[in-house]
């Protein structure tokens, strides 16, 4: 079942027009925030709404919010737009066609932390996205939205749009903060965490486009609303991107909870006389679940208790005609291309199992290659500084176990050359 | 700061260990003797979590944590061994080695090396890697003094944190990611830097190298000797690795906190050629006419001792001067003084250049009040140019501490943190109301200015502010000639005075001991060298034959630094051992042998080696040698400042001053080129644009050629040229003195920093 939420008028009017989207009641729950709620109102809504981050980690916003310290220097929020992870193309969709609500996200969460000036960081690509948000801003801020005494209140919230020069990295929300500030985009080591020393030395909040967006609907419907919808845990709902094998790929906005075959189907189901095998349920740092999995809730505890994640939302079907051992390398070849180099275990284990595929793949591999690819994934995991590295292991683990032959075939059926 | 810290006991594999709060427990560790691995941590950079051979097993945790980057917690429980400890070691060992090139036996840090260290006591002995290794250029030339290895490097990034938390420089930087990262300068430009060589050092594999040391030796055939750096007055703690007689490399000492915290300059480093140049003085010389002739040390001594004898008998000692000291040890400068009040001789300046006092008075500081510092302010020549180790303490006090750098005249600070410049000293009332401690640090050049100064610190200190005075010295030794007594009691002559009674016939011996006044006394080189030819008999003692020595009757081979025992002070008056590290040539004498060997032609007593011990490790305060210094600092001609135009500034320069810099080839490139520093809009105005040639004149002087640079940091109407450069001797000029550009060209040259 499709809910229009976010998604709401996307394909019917121009959302970027401001007029269009205030006759729709936009820039109302912000001005209800500034006006009526106050921050701690605010701040409590997203607590009871149980909204968790839409980003890839799902962590509980308002916790989030609420690791920064009472400490009296200033505090940012930044809203994180460097969508780049394998199969997610949400934030991309709501930056292009409803960008306002993007802002008045921001605008409140700004409010709720008390961030009197805000950032975006958009990812390099999305030049698109860049142009649109950029003038939705203009509108924004012509309209008393953004800016000094807003409402004539004494609340003030700047906000700064940043294109990024696109690395994949720079989604890592310190290697984001590194970049914002100027410096090469690679994760900082933690602790300090960015709640403790962010942006510019001071406390923190990054959060994901499409957590943001959902704040203006949490206030407009109350925090019960969102909550009552899918699990208890993982409530609310969520931008799925579906693609791969399907008929019709595409954002599909649901409750968290719909299963993983309703989203096949509402994606139009396999492709013409096709099967599918498995599918990678949050990205491309997930592992892959199977056809036997098409029956589960689609939410962050369920994807959890499989081994595997609901990460950005994004689904990847693999059918019957997937070449695993291409697709594994198609991956492995991404996280080494984008591995900043600071880290041992992510910048020469990664190339490593990308040069080994390679030689698989063109006939030079030798049987206990298999075996060594799942040995090195393995030991490359869990002892980088940051995610990246430890998004290799997932997937290709998970499809060597499951399709082992078609790894296997590679090496028997191949001469080695001389 | 006067709260103790609180304490925090963990466990170590097994054993009990109670550190300070806040302690990373890779240092916990060293308190059990525990080695845990690492290669990006430094304890000077702190954790970079990068390298990630660090792992350790934390009880409750359940994945490996990188001990680097943990702070130890009460009850935490460690484990550094075990299998899952060396499963990740083993790992990240095998992931470093993957692409190595292991070329091992000919690398120079072979030997020496923590990634073959550690690969031999966590690693595997063998690595999976079933394709050919990534090939990577073998010889990148970073600039001047470094070579990278590009196949070596590991990506600890310690270099480029060095030249980031330490230096501020940032010039050093990671270029393109994963795989492919390359240590590069941010600009493509070379990699310049004074504290360049730390990087080979913090390297812990081979990856950097020093020019001068590459290839050169194995560190197991090396012999170390420590000692203290005599190329400035820091006073750093200096390793000497020497092998076969000859100086291979100097390292740093890292447990130096008192002084250098385990830093040193290029100047210091790499200046180290000299040593073996085949320019040296092997014997005595005597200069008869136009012709030099070498002489025993029995025949050069009795010269001198009856040269001596006559001139005492004939004219008095008021007919003989004495110049130099500041390069001498302590022991040495003891000797000079004692020899020559023996003789009854009182005319004896160590000031053969510029500098007028080398003490800071009542209120000298060590350099952690320098670094605990509020607010730093330099008036004169910067430490930037003359001690910069001790520049690195003040970037420290600024980084970390938010200490305030203010400088005074027409010297900036150059220290490549964010700094005030005030025009006058009179500027700074008013601007020190919240500071409660100041460190001041003066170049010791124009007396009028330090009294000024002193007037003002007096203020400061009455209103109840911790005020700490240094004086970087011209020479390395210069607050050891000072305290210990090169100076002329009682109305005897200073080096003008000797160098104007020279001129008038007076004067008839001139012993200078390792100085060059011709071409670094601010009387000019015509006059001091019209005054050396005036007198009948001028002997000196050096390395080289100098400007000053080749107008000498006698030359006589002195021991450089490394050849040498004794002590020294460095500029805050801290003691320091000096250690022979290093065979002098055959017939060199230090400057304290040839006085024993003097005394005994002479018949005088010397004191006992006991007692020479005493005087040369006390220390500056407790010597109260009696002198006091402001009578002695009124003979510098006034500062001939014209009224308008543009107004001159002589710099120092880590590597000019001619001497042991001029004699080393292999420093070329960091010899500063004659040239002078404008700032853009100063130079607009007069025309000129970078790299341009230009002269430099004031009232018949001129200094032709120089190359222009331009300079952002540069002070408006303001020309700096640096001294002590035997191309083009600046001290034909006054600080501060209006002179006039002209004969501008443009020029192919390219424009290096002079300053």
């Amino acid at each position: 079942m499709v809910v229009k939420v976010l998604t709401e008028g996307i394909g019917e009017v121009d959302l970027c027009d401001i007029e269009i989207y205030r006759a729709r009641g936009g820039y109302e729950q912000w001005r209800r925030a500034v006006t009526a709620l106050g921050a701690a109102g605010v701040m409590d809504a997203t607590n009871r709404s149980g909204l968790r981050g839409r980003g890839g980690a799902g962590f509980p916003t308002a916790r989030k919010w609420s690791f920064l310290p009472a400490n009296g220097r200033p505090r940012y929020l930044v809203c994180n737009s460097d969508e780049a992870e394998p199969g997610t193309f949400k934030d991309r969709m709501l930056l292009e066609r409803t960008p306002h609500q993007v802002i008045e996200g921001i605008l409140i969460g700004s409010y709720a932390i008390g961030s009197r000036h805000s950032f975006i960081y958009i990812r390099g690509e999305f030049a698109e996205g860049y142009r649109i948000f950029k003038a939705a801003l203009a509108q924004a801020r012509a309209a008393g939205f953004v800016g000094e005494r807003i409402f004539g209140s004494d609340v003030t919230v700047e906000l700064t749009v940043h294109r990024g020069a696109g690395a994949y990295i720079c989604g890592e929300e310190t290697a984001l903060l590194n970049s914002l500030e100027g410096r090469r985009g690679e994760p900082r080591l933690k602790p300090p965490f960015p709640a403790v020393k962010g942006l510019y030395g001071e406390p923190t909040v990054v959060n994901n486009v499409e957590t943001l967006a959902y704040l203006p609907h949490i206030l407009r419907n109350g925090p019960e609303w969102f909550a009552s919808v899918g699990p208890q845990r993982s409530p609310g709902f969520k931008v799925v991107s579906v693609s791969g094998h399907v008929k019709r790929p595409g954002n599909f906005e649901v409750p968290l909870g719909t299963t993983l075959r309703e989203l096949l189907e509402l994606a139009g189901g396999p492709l013409e006389g096709r099967k599918i095998v498995a599918i990678q349920p949050g990205g491309g740092s997930s592992a892959c679940l199977f056809e036997e999995h098409l029956g589960l809730s689609y939410d962050f505890d369920t994807m959890a208790a499989h081994g595997t994640m609901l990460g950005s939302g994004a689904i990847v079907f693999f059918d019957d005609s997937t070449d695993f051992v291409k697709a594994a390398l198609a991956l492995v070849r991404f996280y080494a291309h984008e591995s900043c180099g600071q880290c041992t275990p992510c910048r020469e284990g990664g190339h490593w199992l990308e040069v080994t595929l390679e030689r698989i793949l063109h006939g030079g591999g030798v049987e206990s290659d298999i075996d060594m690819l799942l040995a090195v994934a393995h030991q490359l995991t869990g002892i980088n500084l940051c995610p990246l590295g430890d998004s290799i292991e997932p997937f290709l683990a998970s499809v060597v176990k499951r399709f082992e032959g078609q790894f296997r075939s590679y090496v028997r059926t191949l001469p080695v050359p001389a | 700061m006067t709260t103790l810290p609180k304490e925090v006991t963990l466990s170590i594999d097994g054993l009990p260990v109670t550190v300070p709060e806040g302690t990373l427990l890779v240092e916990a560790a060293k308190a059990v003797q525990t080695d845990i691995p690492v290669y990006c941590y430094h304890p000077k950079l702190g954790p970079a979590g990068l390298c990630r051979i660090c792992l350790v097993e934390i009880e409750k945790t359940p994945k490996l944590q990188i001990a680097c980057n943990t702070v130890v917690a009460e009850g935490m429980v460690v484990r550094t061994q075990g299998p899952k400890v060396e499963d990740g070691r083993r790992a990240v060992l095998e992931f470093l080695l993957l692409n190595h090139p292991l070329d091992c036996p000919i690398c120079d840090k072979g030997g020496e090396c923590d990634l073959q260290d550690y690969s031999i006591a966590y690693g595997q002995g063998m690595s999976r890697l079933a394709e050919r290794k990534e090939l990577k250029p073998k010889a990148i030339d970073l600039g001047p003094t470094i070579v990278l290895d590009d196949e070596r490097c590991i990506v600890c990034q310690r270099c480029s944190r060095f030249d980031e938390i330490v230096t501020n420089e940032r010039s050093l930087v990671v270029k393109d990611r994963g795989q492919r990262d390359v240590i590069a300068t941010a600009t493509g430009a070379p990699y310049r830097s004074n504290f360049s060589g730390n990087v080979t050092e913090l390297c812990p594999v081979g990856a950097l190298t020093s020019k001068t040391y590459r290839f050169r030796s194995r560190p197991w055939d090396l012999q170390r000797t420590r000692t203290t750096c005599q190329q400035c007055s820091v006073g750093c703690a200096l390793n000497v690795d020497e092998r076969h007689g000859n100086v291979l490399r100097t390292m740093s000492v890292p447990s130096d906190d008192a002084v250098s915290e385990g830093w040193l300059c290029d100047r210091g480093r790499y200046n180290v050629g000299f040593y073996a140049d085949e320019r040296r003085i092997t014997s005595p010389l005597g200069r008869f006419g136009d012709e030099w002739v070498q002489l025993s040390w029995d025949d050069a001594i009795e010269l001198w001792a009856t040269r001596l004898e006559e001139a005492l008998a004939s004219a008095g000692s008021a007919s003989i001067g004495v110049l130099g000291g500041g390069r001498l040890l302590n022991e040495e400068i003891l000797l000079v003084r004692h020899v020559m009040r023996a003789l009854g001789i009182a005319n004896v300046d160590w000031r053969t250049g510029r500098q007028r006092q080398a003490s800071p008075g009542a209120r000298g500081g060590t350099y952690d009040d320098l670094e605990n510092a509020q607010a730093i302010v330099t008036l004169g020549r910067p430490p930037s140019q003359s001690a910069p180790v001790m520049d690195l303490r003040i970037r420290k006090a600024v980084l970390r501490n938010g200490a305030r750098l203010i400088s005074i005249g027409a010297h900036p600070a150059s220290s490549f943190v964010p700094a005030t410049h005030l025009a006058r000293l009179s500027d700074l009332a008013g601007t020190l109301a919240e500071v409660e401690r100041i460190a001041f640090v003066w170049d010791g050049i124009d007396a009028a200015l330090g009294a000024e100064a002193e007037a003002a610190l007096a203020k400061l200190a009455a209103e109840g502010k911790h005020v700490s005075v240094f004086v970087p010295g011209e020479t390395p030794n210069a607050r050891g000639a000072e305290a210990l007594g090169l100076l002329p009691a009682g109305g005897a002559l200073d080096t003008r005075a000797q160098l104007e009674a020279a001129r008038g016939g007076t004067l008839r011996i001139l012993s200078i001991f390792g100085a060059n006044p011709v071409l670094h006394h601010p009387a000019g080189a015509a006059f001091v060298r019209e005054a050396l030819k005036r007198v009948p008999f001028v002997v000196a003692t050096d390395l080289f034959l100098t400007e000053t020595g080749r107008l000498a009757h006698l030359v006589l081979p002195a021991k450089a630094a490394f050849e040498k025992d004794g002590h020294s002070f460095d500029l805050t008056g801290a003691v320091h051992a000096v250690n022979a590290a290093h065979g002098a040539p055959p017939d060199a004498l230090s400057d304290g042998e040839v006085m024993i060997a003097l005394a005994a032609h002479l018949g005088i007593d010397l004191p006992s080696p006991r007692e020479l011990a005493d005087w040369a490790t006390a220390s500056p305060a407790t010597i109260a040698n009696g002198l006091g210094d402001a009578a002695l600092c009124g003979s510098l001609a006034p500062a001939r400042d014209g009224a308008a135009g543009l107004r001159l500034a002589i710099a120092a320069h880590p590597f000019a001053g001619g001497g042991t810099v001029y004699f080393d080839d292999r420093l070329g490139e960091l010899r500063p080129r004659p040239g002078l520093l404008l700032s853009p809009a100063t130079a607009q105005a007069a025309g000129i644009g970078e790299a341009d040639l230009v002269d430099l004149a004031a009232g018949g002087r001129v200094l032709h050629d120089l190359v222009a640079t331009l300079d952002g940091n540069a002070l408006e109407g303001v020309v700096t040229i640096v001294d002590g450069l035997p191309e083009a001797p600046a001290n034909d000029f006054g600080e501060g003195e209006t002179v006039t550009l002209g004969n501008v060209r443009s020029s192919r040259a390219l424009a290096g920093s002079v300053v």
